[in-house]
């Protein structure tokens, strides 16, 4: 970077990724400008810091700078002029009342109490969470079905054994108990061994993506309430299928199950 | 006299069970003449469907020699042993082990899907042979529609489809009441009267009469034989 | 009889289990073929909106994309003149974007303005009235919700204002405007209220027309084979300014929503494990019920090759007619997941994540078909392995 004698040159403050990028260190002196062709002023790096992860910015490729506001007028060329002021309020006003007294009066302009922005900065992933549930909801239907398959087939596999165990007496009770059991079990084992699969693939998916990203969001997250939902949906579905694939057995006659009739 | 059409040397099968060995043939010798008519009888456990598989190529021997129609089975291949049992040899099992999603006329004209028959051929055939058995009005049905001995008479004629020149049962009126049994009893009477030879693993009396010559089997060995004939 | 029809009619042995069966696969194909669609589709739905008027090349502020920041290119005028001049370009032309003040009666309401030069434009289709002129300074274009914002309609007149100033209370800026035509914009989200105005006007509502600025330059080559070397040469030519061709803008786009591209390939392989597994397990499960029969097959004759061949038409008969739902399924589902993602705010209204096309059926379909045909392998090797004497034995006992 060239350092010329001129005016004292601006201060800014770097994003650490674009100072990587760049290979900038507090103290360079680098050329600023409005537009390529017209890089006038010179800067010095003041400070590199760190972003605060948001996830709105994810996906955004440009790095930001950070300079005084009066700097910044003088280098657009447009003074006095901001995109938003930011707004304290004393002790005892509520955000919505003073956006609504400002709002009665704005002209050219419009004041948001910050829980609003957030909600509608934050519609993106609404969305996403709104199509995470979809592919969930349709994890669950073809899980469930396979499940449902599998008891039965599962249940099936036995009928010969359920019908010794009529022809010496044991109650259909019992049989359908101990059915509905093993199934209970099953699902309950199945979904504690998915909630450490899924754990895993959260890790893995945390870390690729904050390698990605250059981020440290969170973007995977199993929590014991996650899991207890998993696991009692799970049970539920598999004692349905067990009870359902259980109560078919128990009704058929056993000379049936036996194959002789 | 012609050759016999089967001959087995010495025949022995061992196979485990339970850790141990169970000794189910202990050297049996038998041949078969074209156009005989031969049943073994015996007790549970005397080796008499071991010994029809053996001859049937459906089970390799621990010891001994099978000869059909002058081929030595222990030669051959599982293909080639395959087509033998295809082309030249007919089975019936006691449990009849019909296909019950397709017709009695598709189960009968199965093998000859399988030898490579022209459809049109194998569908004449099939009701050539289904009417052979009586059962030419049923030629639609699937299998599960018919009664026992029903299912047994398509069973045989599917074991007829390709011409067999011996026709192996194995207890083919174990599942059959006294009445059908009878008819199964006909049936082979006629079908061996018509020049089918016949080797018939069976505990039904009535049918063990009917034949030409019965051999008797007790402990994995042939122990007697009444009626005309080679052991 | 065929292998396959065979292989139908032993599913309708076990119907509550069949139907099972052919539901979870039905479920796991709907879930495959909307994955396949989404993995291409973001490509597809934006390379068709960027060549929705056939223009191959955008040209932004350097470092920037279309409409991504608020920077301009100045002098836009004198570029296009000199793109035009080109000898790869049919047609080029300017656009500014910027946020306008419609007048209604008793309020202001903010507005989108796109500034264009109507006889190379790219941004709009006329859906009532007429396009603008290429001199109309007294004239509007606006979108359906502008329309409805302004309660105006094609003849009317419109007061639009830009500058607005805070402490003045007042519009720097004023212009009284004929509504020419109603027009879709190709690139507005769902609802946005939207107006076009020759450029010079809307430079001077935006007030920075001493610059004679623009968002962005739309060109179109001569010939499409001749994009990417077009595109090379005017980033030789104009250093200063980013150029990116249709196909440049499709990598930032799938860079930008890499989730879902990846997500469709994990939850794609997952839907074909499930599938592979179902198709696995009945029929293993089945092959193992029939044992007996099997090695009767065997008995009397019939070769492995037919019995392997026979548990394969078995499997893919599952498989075709679960996956034959499932596509049916999964076009729907994938409205429905479509409905969703495209309520992203900002998104185009005419882009779509999910994309139905031939190509991507029969991709899925092929996919489904080949993968719950190989799940058959191994029930079918164990067909074809079964003891014959060993198995008649254990029948008989």
């Amino acid at each position: 970077m060239i350092q010329e004698p001129g005016p004292r040159p601006t201060e800014i403050a770097l994003e650490r990724g674009l100072a990587e990028r760049l290979e900038l260190r507090v103290g360079d002196t680098v050329r600023l400008g409005a537009a390529p062709d017209s890089m006038t002023r010179l800067a010095v790096v003041a400070a590199i810091y760190e972003p605060r992860p948001d996830p709105a910015e994810l996906s955004r490729q440009g790095k930001r700078v950070r300079m005084h506001l009066p700097d910044l007028a003088a280098l657009l060329d447009a003074p006095d002029r901001v995109d938003r002021f930011g707004i304290g309020l004393a002790p005892g006003v509520t955000a919505e009342s003073a956006a609504a007294a400002l709002n009665r009066y704005a002209f050219g302009f419009r004041a948001h109490p910050s829980a609003a922005i957030a909600s509608e900065s934050s519609q993106t992933f609404k969305v996403v969470s709104r199509f995470h549930r979809a592919i969930g909801f349709i994890t669950i239907v073809a899980s469930a079905v396979f499940l449902l398959c599998i008891m039965l087939l599962k249940v099936e596999e036995r009928r010969m054994d359920a019908a010794v165990m009529r022809f010496v007496g044991v109650r259909r009770r019992t049989i359908f108990g101990a059915l509905v059991l093993e199934a209970a079990l099953v699902s309950v084992l199945g979904s504690i061994l998915g909630a450490g699969l899924a754990w895993l693939a959260g890790a893995a998916t945390n870390s690729y993506y904050r390698r990605y990203f250059d981020t440290e969001l969170i973007f995977s997250l199993i929590t014991p309430r996650i899991v207890l939902f998993s696991v009692c949906l799970s049970l539920l579905l598999g004692l349905a299928a067990g009870a359902l694939a259980a109560w078919r057995l128990v009704r058929t006659p056993p000379m049936v199950l036996w194959g002789r009739a | 006299m012609s050759p016999p059409l089967l001959v087995a040397r010495e025949l022995r099968k061992d196979y485990p069970m339970n850790g141990e060995t169970v000794h189910a043939l202990r050297g049996v010798s038998l041949s078969v003449q074209a156009g005989e008519y031969v049943a073994i009888a015996g007790p549970s456990g005397s080796g008499k469907s071991t010994l029809l598989q053996l001859t049937g190529g459906i089970d390799t021997p621990s010891g001994g020699s099978v000869e059909l129609l002058g081929t030595r089975l222990e030669s051959l291949g599982d293909r080639e042993l395959t087509r033998l049992r295809l082309t030249r040899l007919g089975f019936v099992f006691q449990r009849f082990h019909l296909l019950p999603v397709l017709t009695a006329r598709e189960n009968v004209e199965l093998p000859m899907a399988e030898a490579g028959v022209t459809a049109p051929r194998r569908r004449e055939r099939a009701r050539e042979l289904l009417e052979y058995v009586g059962l030419r009005h049923r030629e639609g049905h699937r299998a599960t529609q018919l009664s026992g001995g029903e299912m047994q008479r398509v069973a045989i004629a599917r074991a007829l489809a390709n011409r067999p020149a011996i026709l192996l049962a194995d207890e083919p009126t174990g599942e059959l009441d006294a009445a059908t049994g009878r008819e199964i009893l006909d049936l082979f009477r006629r079908l061996n009267r018509d020049g089918t030879t016949l080797l018939v693993v069976t505990h039904d009396e009535r049918l063990a009469a009917e034949a030409g010559r019965i051999v008797h089997m007790l402990d994995g060995r042939i122990v007697a034989q009444d009626g005309s004939g080679p052991v | 009889m065929t292998g396959l029809g065979w292989g139908l009619r032993n599913l309708g042995r076990h119907p509550l289990r069949t139907a099972l069966a052919l539901a979870g696969i039905a479920v796991a194909a709907a879930m495959l073929l909307d994955m396949v669609m989404l993995s291409g589709g973001i490509e597809k739905s934006f390379s068709e909106l960027l060549l929705a008027r056939g223009y191959h090349i955008r040209i932004t502020p350097k470092g920037t994309f279309p409409f991504d920041t608020e920077a301009a290119i100045p002098r836009a005028t004198g570029l296009v003149r000199a793109l035009r001049a080109e000898p790869g370009v049919r047609a080029a032309g300017a656009v500014l974007g910027t946020s306008v003040y419609g007048r209604t009666a008793d309020s202001l309401v903010t507005l989108v303005g796109y500034g264009v030069q109507p006889e190379a434009q790219g941004l709009y289709l006329v859906t009532a009235g007429a396009d603008l002129g290429p001199g109309d300074t007294l004239g509007v274009l606006l979108s359906e919700p502008a329309a409805r914002l302004l309660h105006a309609g094609v003849g009317d007149t419109v007061a639009l204002a830009g500058r607005l100033d805070p402490q003045m209370a007042q519009a720097s800026t004023d212009r009284r405007l004929a509504v020419r035509g109603v027009v879709r914009w190709i690139y507005d989200s769902r609802g946005q209220p939207s107006v076009g105005t020759v450029l010079p006007v809307m430079q001077r509502l935006d007030g920075r027309a001493a610059a004679d600025p623009a968002s962005l330059l739309l060109v179109k080559a001569t010939d499409d084979r001749s994009v990417a070397t077009l595109a090379a040469h005017l980033r030789e030519r104009f250093p200063e300014l980013a150029v990116n061709s249709v196909a440049d803008l499709v990598v930032e786009a799938k860079r930008r929503l890499v989730y879902f591209t990846q997500l469709s390939y994990v939850l794609g392989g997952m839907s074909l494990v499930v599938a592979v597994l179902l198709v696995g397990t009945l029929l293993t499960i089945t092959v193992n019920e029939r044992l007996g029969e099997i090695a009767t097959l065997r008995a009397i004759g019939v070769g492995r090759g037919t019995i392997v061949r026979q548990v394969l038409a078995e499997g893919a008969a599952l498989t075709v007619v679960g996956g034959g739902a499932g596509i049916l399924l999964g076009l729907v589902t994938a409205e429905y997941l479509d409905a969703i993602l495209t309520s992203f705010p900002g998104l185009p209204q005419a882009f779509s994540f999910f994309v139905p096309r031939a190509n991507t059926l029969a991709v899925a379909a092929a996919v489904l078909l080949l993968t719950g045909s190989l799940a058959g392998l191994y029930p079918a090797w164990l067909a074809s392995k079964a003891p014959i004497a060993a198995t008649l034995r254990a029948e008989a006992t």
